[in-house]
């Protein structure tokens, strides 16, 4: 089952790849995976994870990459703030997650009775703490994003990669459907005072879905991103 | 004597070329790396007529000439010899059929793979019989109207994907030629070898145990199936020898549009004799090996004896690659030694030509076999 689910994805991330990048090639040095179609003109290209300048031709569909030179001044962005503000949302977000998905078991077991109310309104304490893990998280990837589009411009010099363009696609992704997501919570649709989802009425229960999905979009989207910069940062 | 490729042939070449370029190459290191059996390739393959072309027309074949299904199986394997190994496997098991089979079996196993994406196998090798496939130990033992089957093949190609095999086994004293549907109870086919190269060609163990198969799968008489077997090779050798071709001519293209951009001393590798020479020898390698694998084909398309052709164009083909394949990552240098480029690749896909279908020193044998028999060469 669990590998059945794991081959599903694989495969619809394979095709999603093979439409998004087209034809790649790993670059000789660092075995980054280059898409054809990020090479000028000219056939030119700058590995953006070791600086290597690479000439591609396809002969009979096989794509051979020449390395031309090697870019060494590549600056390190100083404060490092774009790992730094990276991390919060990959660290927090799982959380906040976890947080959700216990509220929406305990909402089920209370609704089969297989359990009392919380004693002492714990379960609202554990959705505001949510609130704010949503609010930390979805916020600091501001920074991440400014930081990206930062380091963008004076590392990679705005040269264009798939990789990157997708990273700011899912960035602008994450924030959106965050943005949503901390709405719907603060706006006391998707939870009870109790602490408890919201089942009572159809707009409750659409407002569930729609904050249950944004919040499983999320991750996808975060996990896409926090693959990619892996890539970015050690080639493979 | 025509050198020029019929309007036809062009045409045909150039469909074969464009699949590659569309489906071969871009997944040819994916199915190296991965080993995964080219499902899809061989699809889409199949859909444009590129499988099992040399099915006689009576049974909905194109009836392709051996030496048209060259130039396809060369372009083919420009791309990645194992793919092309994959797509082309088919043919080696199913000439027995076409050779010896009879109306009923024709329509049985041939139509039936035009009409959708099947495979079949040629399960002749075993573990103590490969070049000298007399010694085949495999039996098939007559019981009643059926035929039982015992032994264990070897290195069979598309052996997991088969739908019926081209089973040879010994009646008593001699050998005999069976077709097995891989469905019959007692086959187990093995795991996959993992082999130096060509990953993305299935190469498996087939075990018979007490496989019952009907008298109306035998193939020929009794005793035929050896001179069945290695008539088979006529037809099938020249394709392979084209195979190797396609590997040299890959080698040949990446070595040249390598040295025509890599800079070494301040001028391009290409102006330096030691390496422009190397592509100099390997284009005339290749059109030798050309000459030599249409020869052997157009031979056998006009119903001539080409054994010794055959034998020729597969042994020097073979070679050719090889020393294409070793001196392609020669000009790639370092480059040419990393999984990262195309080039160590075609090292290792080479090799096999120089072993499967009669290993290089077997084709010396064919040769001097027929030279033996020549007063004089002309
Ligand atoms: C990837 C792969 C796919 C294959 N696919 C198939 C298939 O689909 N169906 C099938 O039936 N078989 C298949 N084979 C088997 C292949 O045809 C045999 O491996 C080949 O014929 C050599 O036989 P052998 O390995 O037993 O070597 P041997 O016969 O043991 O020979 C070993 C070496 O000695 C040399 N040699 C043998 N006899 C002599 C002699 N008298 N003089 C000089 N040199 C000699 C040979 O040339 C060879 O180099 C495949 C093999 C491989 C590796
Ligand atoms: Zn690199």
């Amino acid at each position: 089952m669990l590998a059945d689910i794991r081959r599903l994805a694989g495969r619809i991330s394979e095709r999603f790849k093979r439409a998004y990048y087209g034809p790649t090639f790993r670059c000789p040095v660092c075995h980054f995976v280059l898409a054809a179609v990020d090479a000028d003109g000219n056939g030119l290209l700058v590995c953006p994870v070791c600086g290597a300048v690479i000439e591609i031709e396809a002969v009979y569909g096989h794509i051979v990459p020449v390395v031309l030179d090697m870019e060494l001044y590549r600056p390190q962005p100083k404060l490092r703030v774009h790992p730094m503000a990276t991390h919060l949302p990959i660290g927090l977000f799982p959380v906040a997650l976890l947080g959700v998905v216990t509220l929406l078991a305990a909402t089920f077991l209370k609704r089969l009775g297989l359990v009392g109310a919380a004693p002492g309104g714990r379960l609202s304490v554990l959705a505001s703490a949510v609130l704010v893990l949503l609010v930390v998280s979805v916020g600091a990837s501001l920074a991440t994003l400014a930081s990206g589009l930062w380091d963008w411009n004076f590392r990679y010099r705005r040269r264009t990669y798939r990789q990157i363009r997708l990273k700011i696609a899912c960035s602008i992704v994450f924030l959106a459907l965050g943005a949503g997501a901390i709405a719907l919570h603060a706006s006391g649709l998707v939870f009870a005072a109790s602490g408890l989802m919201r089942l009572d009425s159809a707009a409750g229960v659409a407002a569930d879905f729609a904050y249950l999905a944004a919040l499983a979009g999320d991750m996808v989207v975060l996990a896409t991103l926090g693959h990619i910069g892996g890539t970015l940062v050690f080639g493979r | 004597m025509e050198f020029n490729l019929t309007p036809q042939q062009q045409e045909r070449v150039e469909a074969a070329r464009e699949f590659t370029r569309e489906w071969i190459s871009p997944n040819a290191a994916a199915h190296d790396r991965s080993g995964e059996f080219p499902l899809e390739i061989c699809r889409e393959a199949f859909k444009r007529g590129l499988m099992n072309s040399h099915i006689p027309k009576e049974y909905g074949g194109a009836h392709e000439a051996v030496l048209d299904h060259c130039m396809v199986m060369e372009e083919l394997a420009t791309g990645c010899s194992g793919i092309a190994t994959a797509i082309d496997g088919n043919g080696l098991s199913q000439y027995p059929v076409i050779l010896a089979g009879t109306d009923d079996q024709k329509r049985r196993f041939l139509a039936p793979m035009l009409d959708e994406l099947m495979f079949s196998a040629y399960a002749v090798t075993e573990p103590e019989a490969g070049s000298d496939v007399a010694r085949v130990k495999t039996t098939a033992t007559k019981v009643g109207n059926d035929y039982v089957l015992n032994g264990v093949k070897w290195w069979i190609t598309n052996g997991s994907v088969a739908s019926w095999y081209f089973v040879l086994a010994r009646t008593g004293e001699e050998l005999t030629g069976f077709i097995v549907p891989a469905g019959s109870p007692g086959i187990v086919r093995g795991p996959k070898e993992i082999n130096l190269g060509q990953h993305a060609s299935n190469t498996v163990r087939v075990t018979l145990e007490d496989v019952k198969v009907p008298e109306a799968n035998r193939l020929g008489a009794e005793g035929k199936g050896f001179d069945i077997a290695m008539a088979t090779f006529n037809h099938t050798r020249p394709g392979v020898a084209a195979g190797a071709n396609g590997i040299t001519k890959a080698a040949l293209n990446i070595a040249l549009s390598y040295a025509k951009r890599r800079r070494t001393f301040d001028k391009k590798l290409i102006s330096n004799q030691g390496i422009s020479f190397k592509l100099a020898e390997m284009m005339t390698r290749l059109d030798a090996a050309r000459f030599l694998t249409y020869k052997a084909a157009w031979l056998f398309d006009q119903g001539q004896d080409n054994a010794r052709e055959a034998a020729q164009a597969k042994w020097f083909a073979a070679d050719v690659a090889m020393s294409a394949a070793i001196e392609c990552a020669q000009v790639l240098g370092g480059y040419g030694y990393t999984q990262e480029m195309p080039a160590e690749k075609l090292i290792r896909d080479a090799k096999i030509y120089q072993i499967y279908e009669g290993a290089t020193e077997i084709q010396k044998m064919i040769i001097v076999s027929k030279l033996l028999r020549m007063r004089e060469v002309h």
